[in-house]
């Protein structure tokens, strides 16, 4: 299962992670977080990571970033490999991060600060994509101000304003209270659409990976490594309670050890 | 290159400076003494002259003052802390008096108790009542409402309430006042015996000044620091056994 | 900043007067009081009057001394010194905790010869300084600039060393450059401790003030005033000049209190 897709992805793989290792040294102890993951992503897909806490998703996430090139094998973008963080790469963290000294139009900004664009275009941008992401009229506000799930939307915002060719998502809604995050999930299909960027999400909701994903990488923990990748053939848009996502769900969590309830399955079949 | 010797390379560089432009006499000895004049200076005291009586009253001053502040400001602060209305009535009045600094009272406690022991100890005392006082009360309105909403919940009584969450939840932020009030008195101890004294460290460093003998002043300023180093690191050792619960700060 | 806990039953005498005057008045109960009971004293002349003065004598050398002594010329004298130490100090102070924070080699080149150097009492600098600069103006002000020097450096190292790691991280994975950095995130972030640091700075600029007056050579100032009251026995001076300096300190620490909250309102909800 590990050696997935090596055909039909390679023609147009834009990023490519191969057998890539991570090992920590957690006070004189070798941890071993990840072992031998290889997987591609293709322009324009929506891919998610989902696995159980402490599989070492998010540290897959920050090596893509390359925030961390401490590693083995290599995690190659247009077949270079990756040495740090760059524009092209947009990310969100789980916690908002938000800088609280700036408003959430000079959280945007600051993303902006490398773009060599001129002021008067890197204005039009942030307000491009804070109305993108519905907070136009909070462009002044402090991070204090806002909620968790608009904090978050600036966030996306950020991310999306270099317009980036991948946008990396790690575990972006796991803060969130359950209603703020189903309306964030359609709000994030609808932004993806409009931007046409590769996304790439980490994130341990099932449910939330059959919603957004293309495909669906699925990593068991001790050490991480890839248990099985998904396809999602889902209508584009996706019902939560139909009985093909929900098959695909409870497979899914099958696979990370999770049994479904009887009640799913009778709903499934 | 490792850790140690890089915090050790600027003091060597400095002692080269200060030997070199000693052995060549850039600057007059009355401004600068030669690093063997200061040691001679502190062998002298601490062999011939009596340094070890001095650093003992120096120490005995703090120690009686510093017992006598911090008590009379757990006792202070804990009552502004807990109670409301003693706030309301003497926080305003304490604030006020807290602005001036300590040892602006050296010439009025002078007239009143007098120049000698007395005077150093109520000075350094008050000197270290203040941080206790403000670091206590600070410390108990300080700590979390979930807190004392849980002691409820328990059902606790007001001394439990007191002694079992208040008390432990403030003991940073009384740490804190209390560091503060040692610093103080070791501040305020140097400060009163430049002013009037005719023992102990700070009547030291003033001697060598009356003398124009840096080297004695600049041996003294040595021991002030090793000594200061000493206390403030008895204290943090009590402090690290009563916090043991707290995360150890990397 | 969380004003808004449920206000406290008060008893109901209370609830007659405006809000904001509660605290002063209830304030004004013990001050009052004493001054009540230190007039009964001086009244009943228990003890002589050279020794502790009737607070209508008090007021009565205030008077003399605002309209026809030097005591104007004092407190200015006093103040601009204390601003003159705290200008130079503090800035210097502020720069070089900032450096010993934000650039690992200088913290471990400087960090440990600038701790040892704050394990000695301030105070014991003073016969040096007389020695190398003088006992007159010189030699004040260098004593000042060296007691705020200290407070700032120490705060200032401590909040550029503690910048948050994800903060960093944000600022590697927007890709800011050094300058950037420094602007964007490390200093704001670093903005409340030098704040805190300043405002020691300038208490510890007043204290080394009045320490210098004392000290050093007699020169116009409320140290030295105080010194004058004790060689001529005057205690009623001395009290006049200790209401001042507390006034005056009360002044500063408002001031920069007000001036961190202008410098932090970003915190406000």
């Amino acid at each position: 299962m590990t050696d997935a897709l090596p055909d039909r992805s390679d023609a147009i793989a834009a990023l490519e992670i191969d057998r890539v290792g991570k090992i920590f040294d957690v006070a004189g102890r070798r941890v071993e977080a990840l072992r031998d993951i290889s997987f591609s992503v293709r322009t324009g897909e929506f891919v998610a990571i989902v696995g159980a806490s402490g599989c070492g998703k998010s540290t897959l996430l920050r090596l893509i970033l390359g925030l961390d090139t401490d590693y083995q094998g290599e995690v190659r973008l247009d077949g270079r490999r990756v040495k740090k963080p760059d524009l092209n790469r947009g990310i969100v963290f789980q916690d908002h991060r938000l800088l609280p000294w700036l408003t959430a139009e000079g959280n945007v900004a600051a993303a902006l600060r490398r773009s060599g664009l001129p002021k008067s275009e890197r204005r039009q941008l942030v307000a491009e994509h804070l109305k993108l992401v519905g907070l136009e009229n909070f462009a002044d506000a402090w991070p204090a101000q806002l909620s968790g799930g608009m904090s978050q939307r600036v966030a996306i915002a950020r991310a999306l304003v270099n317009r980036p060719r991948f946008l990396l998502l790690d575990e972006p809604l796991g803060a969130l209270d359950a209603l703020t995050r189903l309306r964030l999930q359609d709000e994030l299909a609808r932004i993806v659409r409009h931007e046409g960027t590769t996304a790439l999400l980490v994130t341990h909701d099932v449910d939330e990976a059959v919603f957004l994903a293309d495909r669906i990488i699925v990593l068991q923990p001790d050490p991480g490594r890839i248990a099985r990748i998904v396809e999602v053939n889902l209508d584009a848009h996706r019902d939560r309670s139909a009985p093909a996502f929900l098959r695909l769900r409870d497979e899914i969590l099958g696979t990370l050890g999770v049994r479904p309830s009887p009640r799913a399955i009778a709903t499934a079949a | 290159m490792s850790r140690l010797a890089t915090a050790l390379l600027v003091p060597a560089l400095l002692f080269g400076l200060w030997s070199v432009s000693a052995a060549q006499g850039w600057l007059p000895e009355q401004l600068l003494p030669a690093p063997t004049a200061v040691w001679d200076a502190l062998a002298e005291t601490a062999v011939g002259g009596d340094l070890s009586a001095d650093i003992l009253i120096s120490l005995q001053r703090v120690g009686e003052g510093f017992a006598l502040g911090a008590l009379a400001g757990l006792g202070f602060g804990g009552a502004i802390g807990l109670s409301r209305t003693l706030r309301a009535l003497f926080d305003p009045l304490f604030l006020l008096l807290a602005q001036v600094p300590p040892l602006a009272w050296i010439p009025l406690v002078i007239l009143a108790v007098g120049i000698d022991e007395a005077m150093k100890v109520t000075v350094i005392a008050w000197a270290s009542f203040v941080p206790v006082v403000l670091g206590v009360a600070q410390g108990i309105r300080d700590v979390p409402e979930p807190l004392r909403e849980l002691g409820r919940a328990l059902t606790f009584d007001p001394w439990d309430l007191v002694s079992r969450i208040v008390f432990p939840a403030a003991v940073p932020a009384i740490f804190t006042g209390l560091r503060e009030g040692l610093a103080n008195a070791w501040q305020t101890l140097v400060a009163a015996e430049l002013f009037a004294s005719s023992e102990g460290l700070g009547y030291l460093i003033s001697l060598g000044r009356q003398l124009f003998q840096l080297d004695l002043v600049l041996a003294m300023v040595l021991v002030l620091g090793i000594v200061g180093l000493s206390v403030n690191g008895a204290l943090a050792l009590v402090e690290r056994r009563l916090l043991r619960w707290q995360a150890p700060a990397s | 900043m969380s004003e808004i806990a449920c206000p406290p039953a008060r008893p109901a005498w209370r609830l007659a007067l405006p809000p904001t005057l509660r605290p002063v008045l209830s304030g004004l109960v013990v001050p009052v009081l004493l001054i009540g009971v230190w007039q009964v004293i001086a009244a009943a002349h228990v003890v002589a009057p050279y020794i502790l003065p009737s607070p209508a004598a008090v007021l009565a050398r205030f008077r003399v001394e605002l309209a026809g002594g030097t005591f104007r010329g004092d407190v200015v004298a006093s103040l601009s010194r204390a601003l003159g130490g705290f200008a130079t100090g503090a800035p210097t102070g502020l720069a070089f905790g900032l450096l010993l924070g934000l650039s690992r080699l200088a913290g471990r080149l400087f960090g440990p010869i600038f701790l040892a150097y704050r394990q000695i009492a301030l105070f014991a600098w003073v016969p040096l300084l007389a020695m190398w600069f003088g006992g007159g103006e010189a030699g004040k002000l260098a004593f000042i600039a060296l007691a705020a020097f200290a407070p700032a450096a120490v705060n200032a190292w401590r909040a550029a060393a503690a910048i948050p790691a994800p903060y960093r991280e944000l600022s590697k994975a927007l890709t800011l450059g050094r300058l950037d950095h420094l602007r964007l995130v490390a200093l704001p972030s670093a903005l409340p401790g030098m704040l805190t640091g300043l405002r020691s700075s300038l208490i510890h600029a007043w204290l080394a003030t009045v320490g210098a007056e004392l000290f050093l050579d007699i020169a116009p100032g409320l140290g030295g005033r105080l010194n004058e009251g004790r060689d001529k026995f005057e205690v009623d001076l001395m009290i006049v000049a200790l209401t001042v300096l507390a006034i005056l300190g009360l002044g500063f620490s408002q001031l920069a209190a007000t001036a961190e909250r202008q410098s932090l309102r970003w915190r406000r909800r």
